[in-house]
């Protein structure tokens, strides 16, 4: 299943068209990941990455959306644990 | 696209001919560059490279330096020439916004079927090819087949997958159908009977809820007929069908069985080369998908009248068979929802598999990095979730090993990175 969690591009190595390369963050846990699909992503985009593969650019209020409902489904969870604090 | 399916059910509501037909073409569409990444960029580093090739080697440069730069170029060509139709039809290729209770959003307009067309063509094309890659690389490399057909990767266990009423492969609708390890039909269902075949067994050890085959019950992470363990994916798929229902892939499907000794194919590794031959089944399938009329037809919707209650919807994924479940109040809203997702259903057997292997490749306390990989091939090869980064650049999956004693005492422990 591709929970398809957006990740924000932190750093770019143009190292070649199938080895481009970059750091993305996926709230704070930064990977290293291939980004020879999407070459028209940018340092600050946001991508969608499975198996190490960025397969997807997001635009950022697409990404926004679904950072939001992620959050939402945390908050949801928490409320059903009778806990308030989220972090 | 389950999601979609699970709501038809859940309004009673059956779409009209064309909005299945667009929904299975671009699953097929979806397939095809899917089976495309796992191959080239996944699995390949294991055959096209080889299992023991050096570690350095094992990514998808090296099954460049085999097969060709211009190939790489075409996968990833291919791959964006099948995102761009998937966009331009479903809104999103990741998480589509298409799918509606009783059909599809909007129909693909007539002018636009030379184009699908095309690409279908394009696609047959490249799953042929890919075919011939494996035919040459890796069949005819002894050792690579050695490999497959090793005990240390076998495993004699229930398969499960959809099939069609010809009782042949489908990976969008039909009926699941369960063979036994001799590879005798144990069971057949739809979707919504899943709660009376299958079942959900846990571990302290993991988070995974592993599923199992109710009317065996769980007897264990044990091989054979008394042990309720199952597998899905490619290799469960072409075991539970009775031929494949296009002619490429049909032929390729008759290979692999001949090659393999019969059905049923217990090889873990051979799972890569019927994921190569679903390939060219998904591109041939949308080729009849795009040359049918009725695919391009404005009919796609079927408004809902029923009162929702419960809904079932199951597809075969990439990984393996998805099932959905939503239950709702009479205004629809969600009450309970049950998602029973692909490595769920592999998940018992993937731990069987890493088990075996180690245990038959790790001898006399002699661990290096090549059987290190060998072990990963064992778990690689289903294509699991959990196997995250596995061969991207330059990230590795966090393999750890621990050699205890017979006393449990924890001799030396190794990691990938």
């Amino acid at each position: 299943m591709c929970l398809a969690v957006p990740g924000k591009i932190l750093e770019i190595k143009e190292t070649g068209e199938l080895t481009r390369s970059g750091k993305v963050s996926f709230g704070g846990i930064v990977k290293e990941i291939n980004l020879a699909y999407t070459p028209e992503a940018n340092i600050g985009d946001y991508v969608i990455v499975h198996v190490g593969f960025a397969i997807s650019t997001l635009n950022e209020d697409e990404a926004k959306q679904t950072l939001k409902y992620l959050r939402e489904i945390t908050e949801i969870e928490m409320e059903l644990r009778g806990e308030n604090e989220i972090f | 696209m389950a999601g979609a399916k699970t709501l038809d059910n859940l309004f009673k509501v059956d779409p009209p001919a064309a909005a299945k037909k667009v929904r299975e073409m671009m699953y097929n569409i979806f397939f095809v560059e899917d089976h495309a990444l796992h191959f080239y960029f996944l699995g390949g580093p294991d055959f096209v490279v080889g299992p023991t090739a050096p570690k350095g080697e094992r990514n998808i440069l090296g099954v460049l330096g085999k097969v060709g730069l211009e190939i790489g170029k075409e996968v990833i060509g291919l791959r964006k020439q099948m995102r761009d139709l998937m966009v331009s039809v479903m809104g999103k290729a990741i998480h589509p916004v298409f799918g509606l209770p009783g059909g599809i959003s909007k129909p693909i307009k007539k002018d636009e079927q030379q184009k699908f067309i095309d690409a279908a063509n394009h696609a047959v094309e490249f799953g042929e090819f890919t075919l011939k890659i494996f035919n040459d690389i890796v069949l005819k490399n002894e050792q690579y087949v050695e490999t497959i057909l090793s005990d240390a990767y076998t495993h004699k266990t229930y398969y499960m997958g959809l099939v069609d009423e010809n009782n042949q492969l489908n990976f969008y609708d039909g009926k699941l159908r369960i063979v036994n390890p001799d590879g005798e039909e144990f069971a057949k269902f739809t979707g919504s009977e899943y709660v009376e075949h299958l079942s959900e067994h846990v571990e302290p050890w993991s988070y995974i809820k592993f599923l199992f085959l109710k009317n065996v019950g769980w007897n264990g992470f044990e091989d054979g007929k008394d042990s309720g363990v199952y597998a899905v994916a490619p290799l469960a798929r072409l075991n539970v069908s009775d031929g494949m229902p296009t002619p490429k892939a049909h032929a390729a499907y008759e290979q692999y069985f001949e090659t393999l000794g019969g059905k049923p194919v217990h090889q873990t590794l051979a799972t890569h080369w019927a994921r190569v031959i679903e390939m060219v089944y998904a591109a041939e399938r949308f080729l009849e998908l795009a040359t049918d009329e009725e695919t391009f037809s404005p009919d796609v919707r079927t408004i809902p009248t029923e009162t929702p209650e419960k809904g079932v919807g199951v597809i075969e994924a990439p990984r393996g068979t998805l099932f959905h479940h939503y239950e709702t109040d009479e205004n629809g809203i969600i009450t309970a929802a049950n998602l029973l997702v692909a490595t769920q259903n592999n998940a018992a057997r993937i731990a069987m598999s890493v088990d075996k292997s180690a245990r038959a490749l790790i001898k006399d306390g002699k661990i290096d990095d090549g059987i290190l990989n060998l072990v990963e091939m064992a778990f690689r090869a289903y294509d699991p979730c959990h196997g995250c980064a596995t061969h991207s650049l330059p990230g590795q999956m966090p393999l750890a090993v621990r050699i205890y004693d017979s006393a449990h005492k924890l001799l030396r422990e190794l990691k990938q990175n």
